[in-house]
């Protein structure tokens, strides 16, 4: 029986002096969900587009099986699924008819992802637009139909570069259950994302990339090991104060636009309390919050970068 | 299998042979159809529209139309039709695809290059040939041509087809910058209407010029194209085909090398 794991082995890929992917070494399993989070040009897509063959690199190997990616582009396009970040070419095809000519196009018999196409749409919840055609289609659901056509014949690598993109929380949700149900049935997600929260809740493993590097790999839970009892203190600072100093119970701090993010013990959270509603009381700060420390505060400490979550709570 | 139920189907054997080539030329030929469906019909009305009024309003800057210029502007219309979907149409398209993104979910296709290359020639055909009858069409009628359609037309229409499509999907995917492809689409217009030998004879060029063209493609395109319409009225036909299938082999091998390599 064929081992369908696929690996990265030391992978390089040069634009000149610039460092893209820098010796990235990773390994999926099927039946995985792999994240791929990182800021923006941390070098994810670039990462991605070699494994489907867009792109070559400039050294390492990246092997499927016994499939050399790299040598055989051809079987890596057969192989892997691979839905981009921008939006599809859907604009003069009904939802429907995309979805199953894509799913043709990949390789599968007309009647099979015929009703594939219509099990998609229902597991989606996108019935209403089935026969609409896609230039009339919202980005939220043009995506959704995105990752429908890259799905309905699934590679053995499915590589979803921001899928969630444009997409509302309640089909978001079903969209994930999709995703979920790729891994459950035998295919190696790779989910590209800068969406921290989401991820943590979604994949069984993922490798964050800051510079081209991977800098840290686990589960979600591993990684957040070393915040295992403590505590995030999110603090928005009046826009134009300084960020104040940090008293020494702070382990660690990071701004982003006015929200400062610190983490601190469990044990001083009342401390914490305390110097918070002091520097509102001084006029400094506007408010803040005390939560669970999440997969976002190792992302911010190891990247030095919020997340599209946090990115969006800051005032302009 | 029930709705939200994943299905892994992935090949355990990589498909390939010309059953496969075949399957995607077949399938790609569709996915690039339905892309333009929204506006193959506008595409081709305006073709028909370029090649009828090519060959009308030239005319009007003569008051009497000699039958040989009448006969090299008829049929070079036909050919402009033909040559200016593959060399300017056609690469602005794929720089269209570049400029919206879309062009990485298209070549991340399992499909072979070279069968997605044909399905690209074909949608070509299906826009020009209208163009180029419709031209024909209106300048016999106008000029009461002495046309003489030989069987010889098929490989001239196919050469020429072939040749010019593959010269412009060459660089359109060769050119990383749509602008760029936007650019020159722009100067071949300005190189085939006005500096190629197609609508007059080469005599009407200066030497340097005419002789230049005896390299390039665009003369060779109308001269197997009139060896096809007419009688008489051009010689050295078979070099001709000499010089545009070298083209069109090396077009296509151009072409192949641009789709297959990587950055």
């Amino acid at each position: 029986m064929e081992d369908w794991t696929f690996r990265a082995e030391g992978v390089t890929k040069a634009f000149g002096e610039f460092l893209a992917n820098d010796g990235i070494t990773l390994e999926v399993r099927p039946g995985e969900v792999y994240g791929l989070l990182g800021p923006n040009g941390a070098g994810k897509t670039t990462l991605v587009k070699q494994v489907i063959g867009l792109l070559k690199p400039t050294s390492g190997s990246l092997t499927l099986g016994s499939y050399d990616l790299v040598e055989d582009p051809d079987a890596a396009r057969q192989l892997c699924s691979y839905l981009p970040q921008a939006q599809m070419p859907i604009d003069s095809f009904k939802a429907h008819q995309v979805m199953a000519l894509t799913g043709m196009i990949r390789g599968g018999d007309p009647e099979t992802v015929r009703r594939r196409s219509d099990e998609m749409i229902e597991a989606l919840d996108i019935g209403e637009w089935r026969d609409t055609l896609g230039a009339k289609l919202s980005g939220g659901i043009k995506r959704l139909v995105g990752f429908a056509m890259v799905t309905v014949w699934p590679g053995r690598v499915v590589i979803l570069d921001e899928p969630t993109n444009d997409v509302d929380p309640r089909r978001r949700r079903l969209l994930w259950e999709q995703i979920r149900c790729l891994g459950d049935g035998g295919a190696s997600v790779f989910l590209v994302t800068h969406n921290v929260l989401e991820a943590e809740k979604s994949v069984d493993r993922l490798a964050i990339i800051n510079e081209g590097r991977l800098i840290a790999e686990g589960t979600p839970s591993s990684l957040k090991a070393e915040d295992r009892g403590r505590m995030r203190l999110q603090l928005m600072v009046v826009p134009g104060r300084a960020t104040p100093e940090m008293p020494s119970f702070v382990h660690d701090h990071t701004r982003v636009g006015n929200n400062v993010i610190a983490t601190i013990g469990e044990v001083d959270s009342a401390h914490a309390i305390g110097w918070a509603q002091e520097l509102i009381g001084l006029g400094e700060a506007e408010e803040y919050a005390l939560a669970a420390t999440t997969l976002e505060d190792v992302y911010i400490r190891m990247t030095g970068h919020a997340s599209e979550e946090v990115d969006a709570e800051v005032p302009a | 299998m029930t709705a939200g139920q994943a299905l892994v189907t992935a090949p355990i054997t990589i498909r390939s042979g010309a059953g496969h080539w075949l399957r995607s030329y077949a399938v790609m030929t569709r996915w690039e159809l339905g892309s333009l469906r929204m506006f193959l019909p506008l595409i081709v009305a305006l073709q028909v529209v370029v090649g009828g009024g090519f060959a009308l309003g030239i005319g009007l800057f003569f008051d009497q139309m000699p039958t040989r210029n009448a006969l090299y502007l008829s049929t070079g219309a036909a050919v402009v039709t033909l040559i200016t979907v593959g060399l300017v149409l056609g690469p602005q398209l794929i720089g269209n695809h570049k400029t919206a993104g879309t062009y990485d979910f298209l070549w991340s296709l399992p499909v072979p290059r070279t069968s997605q290359a044909a399905s690209w020639v074909t949608v070509n055909s299906v826009i020009a040939l209208p163009g180029m009858v419709a031209a024909l069409l209106i300048a016999n009628w106008r000029y009461d041509l002495p046309l003489r359609l030989s069987l010889s037309i098929v490989p001239a229409v196919l050469l020429t087809i072939v040749s010019a499509t593959m010269i412009g999907y060459a660089f359109a995917h060769a050119i990383r910058k749509p602008m760029v492809t936007q650019l020159i689409t722009t100067l071949l217009i300005f190189v085939i209407l006005g500096f190629a030998p197609i609508n007059f004879p080469p005599e009407n060029l200066p030497g340097w010029l005419a002789d230049l063209n005896l390299y390039l493609p665009f003369y060779h395109m109308a001269v197997v194209m009139r060896g096809g319409l007419t009688e008489g009225l051009v010689t050295d036909v078979g070099i001709s085909y000499l010089v545009l299938g070298m083209y069109t082999a090396a077009s296509v091998a151009v072409a192949a090398w641009v789709v297959g390599r990587r950055d």
